[in-house]
């Protein structure tokens, strides 16, 4: 097995999110993506390689459901480094590569018969919306559900015309931006005040995050203050991820690897690394 | 008892390079993972017609000549290390077209289990140990070269005193840091809970982060993947050697670095050597080989911070 070995894959489409940010639909030249035998092609919570060679790749979440095995979507901001811009210059029907899936997703199981908390901001909303998409497929199998969702600006905030269909699958939206802006109505800055809408057991809920910056308030704003254990947080972290299979060192934080032992880490495993 | 004269060695590599590339180590400033983890070795190369993905092709078989014993002991460790979680598809396809013959110079070194063959002095004279079929084939391919050791030869009053200087071979720094290597626990309580010493500090006044360290480190194995473009049109993706001290590391787009100084970054080097890779292969990741304290051009000596952190750890300890 060569673990290293880009897979080509089509560009189906592209779909511009906010002014940084574009969704690419993408599939294998041959065939379909494989399936698990839980009829899943990757776990959500798990990252992908996608780039071409001449380029390098870039890790990212997978955002569509794990059951759809025709495509698969990931958004991309462009951060003007080379892989990003070189992915906002393409077109539909392009040629890239991509390798994967790599590293630990959420856990499914543990979450079952559980409230599930979901908090995100800015670019960590697509393993969030994959999970929900998940969830949506499995819907008896889980409690109330929260997606809490910060972003700079109104512009800002991704995957808009999924929402709609999220929520009447009876998934909670909390939207929020950082400043006051005059087409919003909504909340600003991760304030106590959202604990006012969200009514779970803390008994029996989790939480999942990912996103660096916004996380943290909503942890220590939101999560702390409804008293749920860290044991039942889970967070999805970032780091430079190059080869994906524990060897190159980029990814290293504490005694841990991303990319194998991660990107989803238990609160508590984390909490204290300051690496 | 099989054994070779020092002067037949060369005799010996000359008949080989007949047939194959020698590639000989004994005075190399790089240590021999050049030759398994090339820098900038070619992983992949698109086709700029029809865009198709070639894997590299292997080396011509080779021979990889005169590893010490640190460095066969090294390369225990990295074909351990590139075999686990899964195996490295591209140090396993160099490492495949290697015979590697070890050579040990000081006589109280027992590492001869890894590399093909390896040569150890003892007396006047190099035993010879075969570990693997290929090294018992290539013996006896080239049996004219070697001799078999009587008793008595072995046994000469005249080589007596010879053997007291073979024995203090290896220098007084060697042996302090093989000692404090045989109790990697030690090494890793004193480097995890020596994170906010100020040694740490000191160090990053002195460290230039020009990556020397990691480069002559025979155990070192990060790497990066770089992608070229060539003027033709052709794009390949390389290997390329990287050092956890250099800036870029743990950048990411957007140009955020997760160990932004240069103490963040030399502590990590000391975290995965003794905390990280003894937790994952239950020894530290060095081999006492000297190269990083040789080559510093800080002049910054491993086993005098090693010394220090285990004196000054058992203070913070809870």
């Amino acid at each position: 097995m060569n673990s290293y070995l880009p897979r080509q894959v089509k560009i189906l489409k592209i779909e511009e999110q906010s002014p940084i940010v574009k969704l690419f639909r993408i599939t294998p030249i041959l065939g379909n993506f494989k399936k698990n035998k839980n009829g899943l092609i990757f776990i959500p919570g798990q990252f992908v390689l996608v780039g071409n060679i001449g380029y390098g790749e870039s890790a990212f979440g997978p955002l569509s459901s794990p059951y759809e095995n025709e495509f698969l979507e990931i958004a991309v901001r462009n951060t003007g480094g080379i892989v990003t811009n070189y992915l906002h210059s393409l077109n539909e029907g392009d040629i890239i590569t991509a390798r994967g899936p790599f590293g630990n997703g959420f856990p499914l199981n543990f979450l079952k018969n559980k409230d599930v908390l979901t908090a995100t901001g800015g670019c960590g909303v697509p393993p969030i919306a994959a999970l929900i998409e998940y969830i949506i497929e499995n819907r008896n199998n889980y409690h109330k559900i929260y997606l809490l969702y910060g972003a700079k600006s109104p512009d800002e905030i991704l995957l808009k015309n999924k929402q709609e269909r999220w929520k009447n699958k009876g998934i909670n939206i909390i939207l929020t931006i950082d400043k006051p802006s005059p087409a919003w109505s909504g909340h600003i800055g991760f304030i106590t005040d959202i604990i006012k809408e969200i009514e779970i057991d803390e008994q029996n809920a989790a939480v999942v995050m990912c996103g660096p910056g916004p996380m943290m308030d909503a942890i220590e704003h939101i999560v702390k203050p409804l008293g749920i254990s860290d044991r039942k947080i889970f967070v999805n972290m970032e780091r430079k991820m190059q080869c994906g299979i524990g060897k190159c060192q980029h990814c290293t934080t504490g005694s841990k690897y991303v990319c194998i032992d991660g990107p989803v880490f238990n609160y508590d495993q984390i909490e204290n690394n300051r690496d | 008892m099989l054994a070779i004269e020092n002067k037949q060695i060369d005799f010996f590599l000359k008949k080989l390079s007949e047939k194959y590339e020698i590639k000989d180590t004994r005075n190399d400033v790089l240590p021999f993972k050049k030759y398994f983890l090339p820098r900038g070795q070619k992983m992949f190369q698109k086709d700029s017609l029809n865009g198709e993905i070639k894997i590299a092709k292997p080396p011509k078989k080779f021979i990889l000549f005169g590893l010490n014993s640190a460095e066969l002991l090294s390369l225990t460790y990295l074909d351990e290390i590139m075999s686990a979680p899964q195996k490295d598809f591209f140090y396993f396809q160099n490492r495949k077209q290697s015979v590697v013959i070890g050579l040990i110079e000081s006589e109280n070194n027992t590492n001869c289990e890894s590399g093909d063959i390896v040569f150890k002095k003892q007396d006047n004279y190099y035993i010879v140990a075969i570990n693997t079929k290929t090294g018992e084939k290539l013996i006896i391919q080239n049996k004219e070269f070697f001799i078999e050791l009587t008793d008595s030869l072995k046994n000469t009053p005249a080589d007596l005193p010879n053997k007291s200087i073979i024995l203090n071979n290896e220098n007084n720094w060697t042996k302090e840091m093989k000692n404090l290597l045989l109790d990697p626990e030690t090494l890793k309580n004193a480097v995890e809970l020596t994170r906010e010493n100020k040694i740490w500090e000191e160090l990053a006044e002195i460290c230039l982060g020009c990556g020397v360290c990691s480069y002559v480190c025979p155990l070192c194995y990060c790497f990066s993947l770089e992608d070229k473009v060539e003027l033709s049109g052709a794009c390949s993706r390389c290997r390329n050697w990287t050092a956890c001290t250099l800036p870029e590391f743990s950048k990411i787009s957007g140009n955020h670095n997760f160990r932004p100084t240069i103490k963040e970054r030399y502590y990590n080097w000391f975290f995965h050597k003794f905390v990280r890779g003894y937790l994952e292969y239950g020894a530290s990741q060095c081999v006492g080989c000297e190269r990083c304290k040789i080559y510093c051009p800080a002049k910054i000596d491993i086993l005098e911070i090693l010394k220090r952190i285990i004196q000054e750890y058992p203070k913070i300890k809870n």
